[in-house]
């Protein structure tokens, strides 16, 4: 009985070790993750360089991290197959989770490995927020693939950079587009905070353009869109745009058709998903979405770095991936024109100046950070699918 | 005038469903005096088990001729209204007899109800997944079906009333003229002397459990057709169908109809005056007021003597 147990647990352990020893080697062939990522540091005299990615990894938000990562990962891989590189470049990743609090341990491992030059991320605001000081402080580029919040340009972050326009581009586009396409606005946000903020976005530009609406808030707890729904539809309003995301979005989708609702509807990136699609059904059909995104799975122009992606990490690409692409080019792209030894203070002086032409926008950045060019895609639900219409300044 | 019938349509669908939970919560209260806060989740059980039903069936084939819309409605409805009772009965078994046998005071029957709706709740978002937006497979047009002025009727809205008004119909001849609803009554009125006329008082509460699961569990296939089904979908229906108990007179099967259709009018109607952010607050607003003037509700408690 004893003899069997201990064989028992001789077992058990054998299998934990041959477990820790595959999940070892997995996070060791996707660029040295983890902790083994630090060892790079020796190498950094062989003129080995690292690019960190900062981001959620684990936790509610990881898909996002998941798509930036994955195309970082591609895009270091890509230079180096390339061959037109005099050093060798290594990818390394810090896990955020999203969150503002346990952002700082994972900067502090990536400014803490001197073989990083420079940084793609963080991905979330808040959490850029809580940790720009840090890389500030150590002279670190962060070239962010989707931190919107308005306000991160505006408070001297001497190191970071985004090459997606802020927040507030989206609203002013969006109240540009629809006050074009119609005669009376119906604008509505879901009371979330992502909401409410691209509504006042929204209204201030359409006040400035003396369009005439009407705003209105519908909690995004809402089940019963139908009142909401006939109002809009005997409002008289000929374009309905609805600030939220994608959950409502597709409810309020399946009321407005029920109401008799004829008018345009358009929504905004949080509401870009094929979740809502799946929920609105036909009901969702000729929507359009505002997205400071670019879909690399509709886009033509994308498509070499859609089959790249999709063959290396066997799902297609998504929300900003092509984003988190441009982002790790346009350093390297900063690495190749630096002589001599690259330093993350050269770094940060060649991303100042940089003009990369990337797959979303020309990587060229403003004094503060901000991507010079703030392009807002336009999409629209054509037969159940989603497809790119063209940049909304297009559209104006 | 076209905008206040359109409301009131809206209105009435809405407040149909209310009242098909309120019973729930009435006919519960109407036997056991206690609030059963888990007939919420019965509520989403009877989304979750009709859709699996009608999506093994109709998924993903698009839409169907008329005579398959009506048999997948009446499956739809039946299965939601099993897995509502399924769901019902064993929430008595487990969560509240145990306790009455051992006579716990009703603070416990309390804690036991909020317990088992967390536990249905997150065992629905564990099983299925935790999207708000699931909705059932597109199997019929909601087309118009008539007017009335410029306001379109539509099929959907037309089900809805119909199911419900059918549904209520039968309930309420079950309560007034059956054995069962006899004992019901009875129960309600005073147990210890039901008990003493041979009237099995365990068996009738399991029972009375189930004719509210069963009605929820077909509101919850109506209402996941009209809006979406989640593991979240119970809480705003079930918070607003115990107000419209209330409201109507708690423990009173007529009341819980009367006060679900006050309240899905009342909601419906706010919106032509106010911004629909005040919707929940006029509701309440409403119910306060009532319940100032007729603090037992608009027909008054009881179910043994009201009903």
């Amino acid at each position: 009985m004893r003899q069997r147990s201990l064989v028992k647990i001789a077992l058990l352990s054998a299998t934990a070790v041959a477990l820790a020893a595959c999940s070892n080697s997995s996070s060791g062939s996707s660029g040295g993750g983890g902790l083994t990522g630090g060892n790079s540091g020796g190498s950094s005299s062989g003129k080995t360089y690292t690019i960190g990615f900062q981001g959620p990894l684990s936790g509610d938000n990881q898909q996002l991290g998941i798509n930036e990562r994955n195309a970082v990962e591609l895009a270091v891989e890509q230079a180096n197959a390339k061959g037109d590189l005099n050093f060798k470049l290594k990818y390394t990743e810090a896990d955020d989770v999203g969150a503002p609090a346990t952002a700082p341990p994972a900067a502090a491992k990536l400014i803490q490995d001197d073989s990083v030059v420079a940084v793609v991320g963080p991905s979330f605001s808040g959490a850029t927020k809580a940790v720009a000081k840090n890389y500030a402080d150590a002279k670190l580029a962060i070239v962010s693939p989707s931190a919107t919040n308005t306000t991160l340009t505006s408070q001297g972050f001497s190191t970071f950079f985004r090459v997606v326009p802020p927040d507030s581009a989206q609203g002013t586009q969006a109240a540009d587009y629809i006050a074009k396409k119609g005669k009376s606005i119906y604008l509505i946000d879901d009371t979330s905070e992502y909401g409410t903020g691209l509504a006042k976005d929204i209204e201030t530009e359409l006040k400035v353009k003396g369009a005439k609406y009407v705003r209105e808030g519908v909690a995004d707890t809402t089940q019963d869109y139908s009142a909401i729904a006939a109002k809009v539809a005997s409002s008289g309003a000929d374009v309905m745009y609805y600030a939220g995301y994608y959950s409502g979005a597709s409810l309020f989708a399946k009321a407005l058709a029920s109401a008799g609702y004829k008018g345009l509807a358009v929504s905004g990136d949080g509401s870009k998903d094929a979740q809502f699609i799946a929920g609105a059904g036909t009901s969702g059909e000729s929507w359009e979405f505002t997205c400071p995104c670019a879909d690399a799975t509709v886009d033509p122009n994308m498509k070499s770095f859609a089959d790249a992606y999709n063959k290396k990490w066997s799902t297609p690409s998504s929300t900003y991936s092509p984003e988190a692409f441009d982002a790790t080019n346009a350093i390297i792209d900063v690495m190749k024109g630096i002589d001599g030894d690259i330093t993350r203070e050269k770094v940060v002086a060649g991303l100042k100046t940089v003009n990369y032409k990337g797959l979303t926008n020309t990587v060229k950045f403003q004094a503060n950070g901000e991507i010079e060019k703030a392009i807002v895609f336009l999409y629209k639900v054509k037969s159940s699918k989603l497809s790119l219409v063209g940049t909304v300044t297009s559209q104006i | 005038m076209n905008d206040f019938i359109r409301y009131t349509i809206a209105g009435l669908t809405l407040g149909s469903m209310y009242a098909l939970i309120a019973l729930g919560y009435t006919l519960v209260y109407g036997v056991l005096q206690l609030i059963n806060f888990a007939h919420s989740e019965v509520f989403m059980t009877g989304a979750f088990g009709s859709y699996i039903v009608v999506d093994t069936l109709v998924g993903g084939h698009g839409r169907q001729n008329g005579f398959m819309v009506v048999v997948v409605l009446g499956v739809g409805l039946i299965t939601g209204a099993l897995s509502g009772a399924g769901a019902a009965w064993l929430l008595e078994r487990v969560a509240y007899r145990p306790l009455r046998r051992r006579g716990a005071p009703k603070l416990a029957f309390l804690i036991s109800a909020i317990g088992a709706s967390f536990f249905m709740s997150q065992l629905a978002g564990k099983l299925f997944n935790r999207q708000k937006n699931n909705s059932f497979p597109n199997f019929f047009d909601n087309r118009v079906l008539f007017s009335i002025g410029e306001a379109d009727v539509r099929l959907l809205q037309v089900i809805i009333i119909v199911a419900a008004v059918v549904l209520m119909f039968f309930l309420d001849r079950l309560v007034q003229k059956t054995k069962l609803g006899r004992s019901i009554r009875a129960v309600a009125e005073d147990a210890p002397t039901a008990a003493l006329m041979g009237i099995n008082i365990d068996k009738t509460i399991s029972r009375t459990f189930v004719i509210g699961g069963a009605l929820g569990g077909a509101a919850g296939f109506l209402f996941a057709l009209f809006s979406s089904l989640s593991y979240q979908m119970g809480f705003f229906p079930g918070t607003k169908a115990f107000a419209a108990a209330v409201l109507g007179g708690i423990g009173n099967p007529r009341g819980a109809m009367l006060g679900g259709l006050t309240l899905g009018l009342v909601e419906n109607w706010s919106v032509m005056f106010l911004p629909s952010q005040w919707t929940n607050v006029i509701a309440f607003a409403v119910l306060v007021l009532v319940l100032m003037f007729r603090p037992s509700g608009i027909l008054g408690e009881r179910l043994g003597r009201a009903a």
